[in-house]
């Protein structure tokens, strides 16, 4: 069969996470799918941090997995070494973190995108293919014109992707990978807005050199935790990592070589992350402060590799062995890969929605960090998302978008594609305004809904879900009416340290329930007065944004707003203040005039009230 | 499994604090008409409809008060839901009883604004509407500012709830990559910001219980004339210059409002009644009020007191004495005519004198924010980091809304609703 003389529901191009994602929730719509990536072998890598999960992150994986995804089970499967971080700071910020083996999560996914019998190609796409409003396909460089009813672009860092390192500057989206140069080229001559970005990773090194008995050692912890509600078997084997800190010497040896920095020196424009800073930056913005942390991971269970969390750096190979040898236990370090720097074009917010399509096209998606996100965990969701709303188009219904009120990925979804972002945008449990309901322990009685209505579930994640719903309405019903020590056993709840085992053995009753799940109510009711209270903001925040504003028929004489506001107000003609406010430029000082302006004529309506 | 925002039963006061022939307290919610009906032990069903009824309520045997309740059926009601409105005695220690009854029975105390929110939520009122009902019922206090300094000491207090908000977001999102806690610096922050409290606990204190208003004014301009007129009471009147060299003090209330009145010695004097006067200037505090008189409008009120910046009232006096004075200043409107022997203008300084800024409960925010810093604290000790961000947020909210300054527009229509008074 030659694939030109086929369409395809739903093409996928990368075979990233957010790739991955996509082409995957597109087969369990029952769409014909098909995935181009440019190297096969480099499926589901993870070319920065060999991890998974933290805090949000690990809240957006369990997230993915309540919508069937698969990064959870991937995660679970190819773990070295688990934290909760936060442990200690309660519940409603805990964040599940897992080291993962980089070559076994890549292959656990190239196996499950077998197993699904998931047609792939090793190709590189260079161009959209036909009129931009509906693209009928793309254009591949060995294999010509590829049809498709639909397109999620999920191609990473690859757009017209730039490495650096001191002096040296080369083509790249990836260290050993192409870059997409033709594709960003077609992108841009078809006039979407891009931008750059640029992120930056460390240097590996050999095990082997390095004297781990100089290091603080970090035990994974031996908790029941997965990510999946598959709960598969995890695997046996265990990591240690480790914990080195820098001190002065690290820190003149940076110094030494700033100004060889590309990005000091002004070679890369793009603007990097500002909460995973390069190790350079660092030495800039906290010159006073010596001590830094640096987590010293495994590649894997079989690598020969450690990974240098937290000492990025995209300065001359002299500087980088310089800086990792002033480590205590890093004396004799042999560096096997160098860090480095990239530089790439993503897609500006505003040619976004917030189904993650192209604006101006009918069926043309993106996802990940072309989105202007960073991180697995962000692209997986987002390409998860990309895939199902891809797959709705080829079914003529609607596409839809999750609240930003009970998800992280609803939240994370809003904030790109309403607000933008001015450095390569991650997840945090602050953007949440209902932190304190968006947990880990309950996305799955969350998502259900969601996931439900975008047709996204197997027959056998319904039923997951659906146990663990009606589980915890029964745990629910039975708490209800219990008392304990003469009060009401919610009001118990609330008590701190409140959990599971101790309220089994108070409530006999409970024994036959999952713990996971009676922790989760127990978190319900511990958090609940807060909940409730939030959820009230929302609900009037939501009607505040109603407001509808179709009757202004001129801006220009409003005087309440300033003239640049009126102006924009004037072209955009929002239907609602939440238009309004998404228009960029709009500040909340004119949407406030706005408001008093639209106050200030109640005569018209005085007699209503 | 999801979490509803449960429509419980609200009730709060409608009319404002203090002694009045009347006070009405509003109840709201499915399932008001049974409540009414047990505590004023109707018969089941006497209030289903629009109705009027006649009954008592007690407390453990005791009658509280003899009240009438009014009710309307769902759908017919200002919020659109079941509502009763109970109308007992002004007395303030009634309302409280009969709003502890209602407490006691399942109600719940309505937010700020919450019967409007109702409305908005069944439909009954929109958005804008709110926003202008909003703004007519602060008409007249959102421009009474409460400015200067204490307006600055609510900016800096934000910027400090800020910075412990940063640090304990950091700690929740980086907490790990510095692996030295921050637990203790985080605590040590709140410490501050608790003190950085205390001054605006006794800044709104005093705007609010002892707001004082100050009649002022050259020899003879008819202070305590006005001031026995207000005060109902007797002060010593006489024609004789400097009499009330000692300033006379009540406290009472005008229109539901308490306030400190102050009759002062007359500006313009030597010995001791300069001592006097400076002496009253010294106690002015710029969110106090002064009312300045001076026969026929023609001296204006000295810098000094200007500089001060509390509100001031221009009163040109005894405008019976010279009828002329009508035309002279009749469109300077900033200053207003008195006779104390015709009545005119009594109306006019009464009301001015009892609005703003004082009607927004400051005490109540300030006191409000003092608790969801101390529940910040101790839920940071508590090892819930989570729940202590969301008080730091709510006592940052809180300020905010006391300045008038939102920080995000669409919360705007959220700000209107708290700024009402309870009850409306
Ligand atoms: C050097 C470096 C440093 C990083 N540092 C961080 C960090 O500090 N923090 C952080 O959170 N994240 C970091 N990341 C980002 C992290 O790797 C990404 O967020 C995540 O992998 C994004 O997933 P994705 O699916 O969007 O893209 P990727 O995982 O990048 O996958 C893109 C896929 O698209 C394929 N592709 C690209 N172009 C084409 C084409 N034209 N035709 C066919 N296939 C194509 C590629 O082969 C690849 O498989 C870094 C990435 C790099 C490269």
């Amino acid at each position: 069969m030659n694939i030109s003389d086929n369409i395809f529901d739903v093409i996928v191009v990368g075979g990233g996470h957010a790739g991955i994602e996509a082409v995957l929730a597109a087969e369990r719509m029952g769409c014909s799918v098909m995935l181009i990536t440019a190297k096969y072998s480099r499926i589901g890598e993870m070319s920065c941090n060999p991890a998974i999960g933290g805090i949000a992150k690990g809240t957006l994986v369990r997230e993915i997995d309540s919508l069937d995804g698969s990064m959870g089970k991937a995660a679970d499967a190819t773990r070295l070494h688990f934290r909760m971080l936060n442990r200690r700071k309660g519940p409603a910020v805990w964040g599940p973190r897992v080291q993962s083996d980089a070559a076994a999560y890549s292959l656990f996914q190239r196996k499950n995108l077998a197993k699904k019998g998931i047609c792939i190609i090793q190709d590189e796409v260079t161009a959209l293919e036909g009129h931009t409003e509906k693209p009928e396909g793309i254009r591949c460089r060995k294999n010509g014109v590829i049809y498709g009813r639909t397109v999620v672009l999920a191609v990473g860092t690859f757009l017209r992707g730039r490495l650096f390192r001191g002096q040296s500057k080369w083509r790249g989206g990836r260290i050993g990978d192409i870059a997409a140069d033709n594709l960003e080229e077609d992108i841009r001559r078809r006039l979407f807005h891009v931008e750059r970005f640029k992120t930056g990773t460390p240097a590996r090194i050999v095990r082997a050199s390095v004297d781990t008995s100089d290091l603080s050692i970090q035990e994974s912890e031996k908790i029941d935790f997965r990510f999946s509600l598959d709960r598969s078997d995890l695997p046996i084997k265990h990591e240690i990592c480790y914990l080195a800190k820098t001190n002065r010497n690290t820190m003149m040896a940076a110094k030494e070589y700033l100004h060889l920095s590309p990005l000091l020196a002004g070679r890369i424009d793009g603007i990097g992350p500002r909460y995973c800073p390069s190790y350079e930056d660092k030495v800039v913005k906290f010159p006073e402060r010596e001590q830094h942390n640096i987590y010293v991971e495994p590649m894997g269970h079989r690598s020969r590799m450690f990974y240098l969390n937290g000492l990025s750096s995209s300065l001359p190979e002299e500087a980088q062995e310089k800086m990792v040898r002033t480590l205590p236990g890093f004396k004799k370090a042999v560096i096997a890969d160098y860090g480095y720097a990239v530089e790439y074009s993503f897609i500006h917010y505003t040619e976004i929605t917030d189904a993650l399509r192209l604006r101006r096209t009918e069926n043309v998606f993106v996802a990940g960090q072309m989105c202007g996100t960073s991180g697995y965990e962000e692209a997986a969701a987002q390409g998860l998302l990309a895939g199902a709303n891809a797959a709705r188009v080829v079914k003529g219904v609607q596409q839809l978008t999750p609240s930003r009120s009970n998800s992280y990925l609803g939240v994370m979804i809003d904030d790109i594609v309403s607000k933008g972002t001015d450095e390569p945008y991650r997840l945090f449990s602050s953007r949440a305004e209902n932190r304190l309901y968006i947990r880990q322990d309950n996305a799955d009685r969350r998502l259900y809904e969601f996931g439900r209505s975008l047709g996204v579930l197997s027959e056998r994640k319904l039923l997951q879900l659906e146990v663990n719903i009606n589980e915890a309405a029964e745990i629910e019903k039975i708490l209800k009416k219990s008392i304990i020590d003469g009060c009401k056993a919610v009001l118990w709840c609330r008590r701190p340290g409140a959990e599971a085992e101790r309220l089994v053995e108070l409530i006999p009753m409970l024994s036959s329930f999952s713990r996971d799940t009676i922790f989760s109510v127990i978190l319900d009711e511990k958090y609940s007065g807060y909940i409730k209270r939030s959820m009230k903001r929302d609900e009037s925040r939501r009607r505040a944004s109603s407001v509808n504003l179709s009757n202004i028929t001129s801006y220009m004489e409003i005087n309440e707003i300033c003239w640049e506001a009126r102006e924009m107000l004037e072209k955009a003609k929002p239907h609602t203040l939440a238009d309004a406010e998404k228009i960029p430029g709009i500040r909340p000082t004119d949407l406030e005039g706005l408001l008093l302006y639209l106050a200030g004529k109640r005569s018209t309506w005085n007699s209503s009230i | 499994m999801r979490i509803k925002v449960s429509p419980e039963i609200i009730c709060a006061p409608a009319t404002p604090e203090g002694y009045s022939a009347l006070a009405v307290i509003r109840v709201s919610g499915k399932g008001s008409f049974d409540l009414i009906e047990r505590i004023m032990s109707l018969k089941t069903g006497r209030l289903r409809g629009t109705r009027r009824k006649l009954g008592i309520i007690s407390e453990n045997g005791e009658v509280i008060d003899e009240v009438i309740a009014f009710s309307w059926p769902a759908g017919r009601s200002y919020t659109g839901e079941e509502m009763v409105e109970i109308t007992c005695h002004g007395v303030p220690e009634i309302v409280r009883r009969i709003m502890d009854v209602l407490l006691r029975h399942g109600a719940e105390k309505a937010d700020k604004g919450e019967f409007t929110r109702r409305a908005f939520m069944s439909g009954k009122l929109n958005a804008i509407q709110i926003m202008a009902l909003a703004s007519i019922w602060n008409e007249g206090r959102e421009t009474g500012n409460i400015s200067g300094r204490f307006n600055r000491e609510c900016e800096e207090f934000i910027v400090l709830i800020e910075k412990a908000k940063e640090l304990l977001e950091g700690d929740i999102e980086f907490g790990e990559s510095h692996l030295d806690s921050e637990r203790t610096v985080i605590i040590k922050e709140l410490s501050s910001l608790l003190k950085a409290s205390e001054i605006l606990v006794q800044r709104a204190g005093s705007i609010e219980a002892g707001q004082k208003v100050f009649l002022m004014g050259p020899f003879n301009s008819g202070k305590s004339t006005l001031f026995n007129i207000l005060t109902g009471g007797k002060a010593l009147v006489s024609d004789i210059p400097g009499t009330t060299r000692d300033g006379t003090r009540r406290n009472i209330e005008i229109r539901g409002r308490k306030i400190i009145l102050c009759d002062t010695a007359g500006t313009g004097g030597k010995g001791l009644d300069l001592q006097a006067s400076k002496a009253v200037l010294d106690e002015i505090l710029e969110f106090d009020k002064v009312v300045w008189l001076s026969q026929d409008g023609k001296e204006k009120p000295p810098e000094e007191l200007s500089r001060k910046s509390p509100e001031i009232l221009e009163v040109a006096s005894k405008c019976d004495l010279n009828p002329d004075s009508k035309q002279t200043f009749g469109d300077h409107s900033e200053i207003r005519k008195l006779s104390s022997v015709t009545g005119e203008g009594i109306p006019l300084i009464e009301e001015w004198i009892s609005t703003s800024p004082g009607n927004m409960s400051l005490a109540g925010a300030v006191d409000r924010i003092v608790k969801h810093i101390l529940k910040a604290e101790e839920f940071v000790i508590g090892d819930e980091f989570g729940i202590a961000s969301e008080h730091l947020n709510e006592a940052e909210r809180e300020i905010r809304s006391v300045l008038g300054k939102g920080e995000n527009l669409t919360l705007s229509v959220e700000r209107a609703l708290s700024s009402m008074c309870v009850g409306k």
